[in-house]
């Protein structure tokens, strides 16, 4: 029993890699269905957009690359949905530069499915370059920091941002982060200072890390990973990627709990002192 | 579907396979994928920096709108590639003696104010809680700030080094690596979601391309890396034995 315990310990890896691909793909290509519970913290960011009244100025940093797309981009497309939904003048950008197609594409993508307009219903701004210091330039004037939008249309002239002139005149302000510049510089720099309400978004890397915040209501709410994201296509109504995701993410911490389970019996049947692969 | 589109899914898709190849083992697949992700992530940063900065923030006002003194933060830019030359690199310490000024000018008190000052505050909540009824001592609210509250001082007893760690230093300590090992279990949990969030986001993909609306995009390619793997993994036992 103890060298087949040993054995066990010392098995080649990628049969892990095997059967977290196989466990992964089935529920992708047969879908469950299991229920999203709605959590406190998400639940919170969309109340609080619902709360706004129509034509109230809501800001969404897309501040994430392609590499947290899986994650990050769901809850874009969300947010997205809700907000042009309730009719809130949308403010778009990014803090990421390798970023700035994809959250273009989705801005485009988001407002052409809800008939809004660029310039009138909502606005691209873009990147620029500076993280703390763009969130510190629009705090003290906004068309300045961004003379023009992603288009090069001329901010001032924009009937989308008529009376915005700065972050006081922001309503509600959503990071959706992947890591620094992200949700924590928009509070440092943007929230304290000047005011607006603030909520966050963000792979679940960096969630543990955010926690904090969420819980002095530095933020108000926050949207953790793919649950996060699932739970906020659950409450916008509409099924996306993240709620088909939510299946095969269930089936694989199964089987990586199995997997610890089985290790640590391997371990303690092999006396506890087997040698494993490093 | 345009055509664009089709070329991209294949891309796409064909990169993807070539990353996961690593899983096998290291292979030619996975190191021209590595080596075009650089690449490419290098150009997208470089275009997308020259036209929305250089050109929008810089060019234009200077050129178009007579923003002249944009000159100063570009020569500031500018010394610092001094560094390049030996001779001239002091020339870069007046540019990071700016950049360090003014960031830490800014930095300092706003980081102090919300991640240090706010965050003690959120941890020094009040154990007795009045409500209408009088005071409150047991609820399950004080039972989160009782938590907090050990798990704060035992962990920075823990991180306590002046004191030898010896009776009830010794004891707390111990207690403050029960939390952080519990903070670290959280932490590996959430990167375990976080990773297997991206596979799912790529299988969800390599799925969608497998369709015949993409010409089988997944599973052709699939076919090819496979059999890419297994003539290169024969060339490879094959050069040892000529070498022999």
């Amino acid at each position: 029993m103890r060298d087949f315990a040993r054995r066990m310990l010392n098995f080649d890896r990628r049969v892990i890699f095997l059967l977290i691909a196989i466990v992964t793909l089935l529920p992708l290509l047969f879908p469950v269905g299991l229920p999203v519970r709605v959590s406190p913290e998400v639940r919170k960011v969309y109340d609080y957009i619902e709360s706004l009244p129509e034509g109230s100025v809501f800001l969404l940093s897309l501040d994430f690359d392609p590499a947290s797309k899986p994650e990050l981009y769901p809850m874009s497309i969300a947010l997205l949905r809700h907000a042009f939904r309730r009719n809130l003048r949308v403010i778009g950008m990014t803090l990421w530069v390798t970023g700035t197609g994809m959250a273009e594409s989705v801005f485009a993508q988001i407002a052409q499915e809800a008939g809004k307009e660029n310039g009138k219903g909502y606005v691209f701004l873009g990147y620029s370059p500076g993280g703390a210091n763009v969130i510190i330039s629009m705090g003290q004037d906004l068309y300045a920091a961004f003379p023009t939008d992603y288009h090069d249309n001329t901010t001032a002239n924009l009937p989308i941002l008529k009376d915005v002139r700065t972050l006081r005149d922001v309503d509600y302000a959503v990071s959706l982060a992947a890591g620094v510049p992200g949700v924590e510089v928009w509070y440092v720099y943007g929230k304290e200072k000047y005011g607006f309400e603030l909520g966050g978004g963000c792979t679940a890397v960096s969630a543990p890390g955010l926690y904090p915040l969420l819980d002095t209501g530095q933020i108000n709410g926050l949207l953790g990973g793919l649950r996060g994201a699932a739970e906020y296509e659950t409450l916008v109504g509409v099924k996306g990627k993240a709620i088909a995701g939510m299946d095969a993410q269930s089936a694989t911490h199964f089987l990586i709990i199995f997997l610890i389970l089985l290790c640590n019996l391997f371990y303690f049947l092999g006396g506890g002192g087997g040698t494993t692969r490093s | 579907m345009s055509t664009e589109v089709l070329i991209g899914a294949w891309v796409a898709t064909g990169l993807s396979l070539f990353m996961y190849s690593f899983l096998y083992k290291d292979n030619p697949f996975f190191k021209l994928g590595e080596h075009l992700y650089v690449g490419v992530s290098v150009g997208y940063i470089l275009i997308i920096t020259h036209y929305q900065v250089m050109v929008k923030k810089l060019y234009v006002p200077m050129v178009q709108e007579d923003k002249w003194w944009l000159i100063i933060p570009s020569l500031l830019g500018l010394l610092i590639l001094t560094r390049f030359i030996p001779a001239l690199s002091w020339l870069s310490r007046i540019s990071f003696a700016f950049i360090v000024g003014i960031g830490s000018g800014v930095a300092i008190p706003r980081v102090i104010s919300s991640l240090i000052l706010q965050q003690v505050q959120g941890t020094l909540k009040p154990l007795v809680v009045s409500t209408g009824q009088g005071l409150s001592f047991f609820t399950l609210t004080n039972l989160n700030t009782i938590l907090i509250l050990i798990g704060v001082v035992s962990v920075l007893f823990y991180f306590f080094f002046s004191l030898e760690h010896r009776g009830i230093i010794h004891r707390t300590a111990r207690v403050g690596i029960y939390f952080l090992m519990v903070s670290f279990g959280a932490a590996f949990g959430y990167t375990v979601m976080a990773r297997m969030s991206l596979l799912i986001g790529r299988f969800d993909e390599l799925i969608l391309y497998a369709s015949p609306d993409y010409g089988y995009a997944t599973l052709v390619l699939l076919a090819l890396i496979v059999a890419g793997l297994f003539f290169w993994e024969r060339s490879q036992r094959k050069k040892p034995e000529e070498a022999g």
